[in-house]
């Protein structure tokens, strides 16, 4: 399968002031797939994800040296816009976070902070938006109310909507399942699957079957460096290293 | 015959009925006082709180009069302390929480700020005394109001620090994720999360600033006829209280006594409205 990669990220390291949290971790992530990172609690697979937004920048202590290459463009770069990769790179985080207004304004706020539609575009924006995470039929006559009056399943699906409704081009989702019930969790996932036709998408998850299901690439991080990745079915049918093969046969971890 | 592990839950039993005693005992010790406070100023004044305590002015000695003067005096005071003290506190709380993470400055302030908190306010008033009513020439409202808002100021930094300090990180990463800048995260994710808990900081420290008398003796003094001239000495319910209440003649006790109750009942209510504003809120 020959695959365009959407993301390159070439010999990162990532300290937490002293802490040295990724070790020289090269990968490719491929356009329009879905690509998994697995691994114990504490191995730098949310600290990876959250350099491909250069979400660590929102506190002074942390810093990424290396490259990460989107569409070819150095993301690292002093000179890199962080508002326009975010709008590039949407985010969805493990508890969900919806803002404290309605569920159109939820949606809306991300939309406004870059164009200046009139109300209709706007109104078939945030129903665009709400119908691609799959909540439209759920809130369509209470798009008034408060965000924070959902479920914790219609929350997430709130927050992929929001993330969506900025159009980038990919989604990462950190956790997106942990704080949620198996039925929530079979939607989101659903959700995922049609998602890829038109995102790259990169998820972190605790879960191996979680990975398995949804996930077309793997890559299995522990203590900081990238130990394999490659295509799903192999990684969990006949990994090539010992540590992957214990990691999800259980032996560890 | 008592196993010895029957004789330890007994024994955890009684310590707990011994403290829960205790904790009761505590609580109702200070309500006693709270309800003897009321009592006492309920008692005494509302007899006088009759209509012409709201339509007359400050009596002088030994004839009828009301509190009019005084009333209009701690509103006019109060409300321009709150409009000087709240944009400046709450944009220095603001600044505590949301962009001073690093450097010397934001330690620094809320440093300063903690000493205005505990600031005697009698040392406020001598201040403003000194900074305008001696340069002016003059005592006027504005000093008033001026020493009033520099008790509002520390309690809001505090206050609206701390409120947006309740406000979760993964609300501000979720703002940021989308592309919002740091000013739009602020004003558009935290300010919506913590305003109720900022409304409340503003109502608190109303209610301290509306029973304030020693800044205001050094600075509005006081004036027996209406006036809504802020440059000029303006009366205020604390300082005729105080005034009245030192005297010796039986009308101006009773004007006295009407004051106290006026000034409590709104300081309970407004006590009342933050709870509930805080709740709902909160919730």
């Amino acid at each position: 399968m020959a695959e365009t990669n959407k993301i390159t990220v070439n010999t990162l390291n990532f300290y937490y002031g002293k802490f040295h949290a990724l070790k020289n971790v090269s990968l490719n992530i491929p356009d329009n797939r879905v690509t998994a990172f697995i691994g114990p609690s504490g191995c730098g697979k949310s600290t990876l994800l959250r350099t491909f937004n250069r979400m660590y920048q929102l506190y002074p202590k942390q810093r990424a040296e290396g490259e990460i290459l989107l569409d070819g463009q150095n993301i690292l770069d002093a000179k890199q816009d962080l508002n326009l990769l975010r709008a590039k790179v949407g985010m969805v985080f493990q508890k969900p976070t919806p803002f404290p207004m309605s569920i159109y304004d939820n949606i809306a706020f991300g939309i406004n902070l870059y164009k200046n539609l009139p109300k209709s575009e706007l109104n078939d924006r945030v129903e665009w938006a709400l119908h691609k995470a799959a909540l439209w039929n759920e809130v369509k006559d209470k798009l008034g109310q408060s965000g924070t009056s959902l479920s914790g399943g219609q929350q997430q699906r709130l927050c992929i909507a929001r993330g969506i409704a900025v159009k980038p081009e990919i989604l990462l989702l950190d956790e997106p399942c942990s704080a949620l019930d198996p039925i929530s969790t079979a939607r989101i996932e659903e959700l995922i699957h049609e998602l890829k036709n038109d995102y790259t998408i990169v998820i972190v998850t605790h879960n191996m079957q979680q990975a398995a299901r949804v996930s077309d690439y793997t890559a299995y991080m522990y203590l900081g460096e990238l130990i394999e990745v490659g295509d799903t079915d192999t990684m969990f049918t006949k990994p090539s290293r010992k540590e992957t093969e214990d990691y999800i046969t259980g032996k560890f971890g | 015959m008592i196993a010895p592990g029957q004789l330890r839950y007994l024994r955890r039993r009684v310590v707990n009925a011994a403290i829960l005693s205790v904790s009761l005992f505590t609580v109702a010790f200070a309500l006693f006082f709270l309800a003897w406070i009321l009592w006492t100023l309920i008692s005494n004044g509302l007899g006088h709180i009759t209509p012409n305590v709201f339509t007359q002015m400050t009596p002088p000695p030994g004839s009828k009069g009301g509190l009019l003067n005084a009333i209009a005096g701690s509103l006019y005071m109060v409300i321009m302390a709150t409009l000087i003290g709240t944009p400046v506190g709450i944009l220095a709380g603001t600044y505590l929480a949301e962009f001073g993470r690093t450097g010397w400055l934001a330690p620094t302030t809320r440093f300063i700020n903690d000493i205005l908190l505990s600031a005697p306010s009698i040392v406020i008033g001598l201040f403003v005394y000194e900074i305008m009513v001696h340069r002016f020439g003059h005592f006027s409202g504005w000093a008033g109001a001026f020493a009033l808002g520099l008790i509002v100021l520390p309690v809001v930094v505090r206050t609206t620090e701390n409120m947006l300090q309740l406000v979760p990180n993964t609300l501000r990463e979720a703002a940021a994720a989308l592309g919002a800048p740091q000013w739009k995260i602020v004003v558009m994710v935290s300010y919506r999360a913590a305003r109720a808990g900022m409304l409340t900081g503003v109502l608190l420290a109303v209610a301290r600033i509306s029973g304030e008398t020693a800044p205001l003796l050094f600075t509005a003094l006081n004036n027996q006829f209406w006036s809504n001239d802020l440059n000029g000495p303006m009366a205020s319910l604390a300082v005729i209280i105080f005034q009245f209440a030192m005297s010796p003649y039986e009308d101006w006790h009773h004007l006295a006594w009407a004051g106290a109750l006026l000034i409590t009942l709104f300081v309970l209510g407004l006590n009342i409205l933050a709870r509930s504003l805080f709740k709902k809120g909160g919730a």
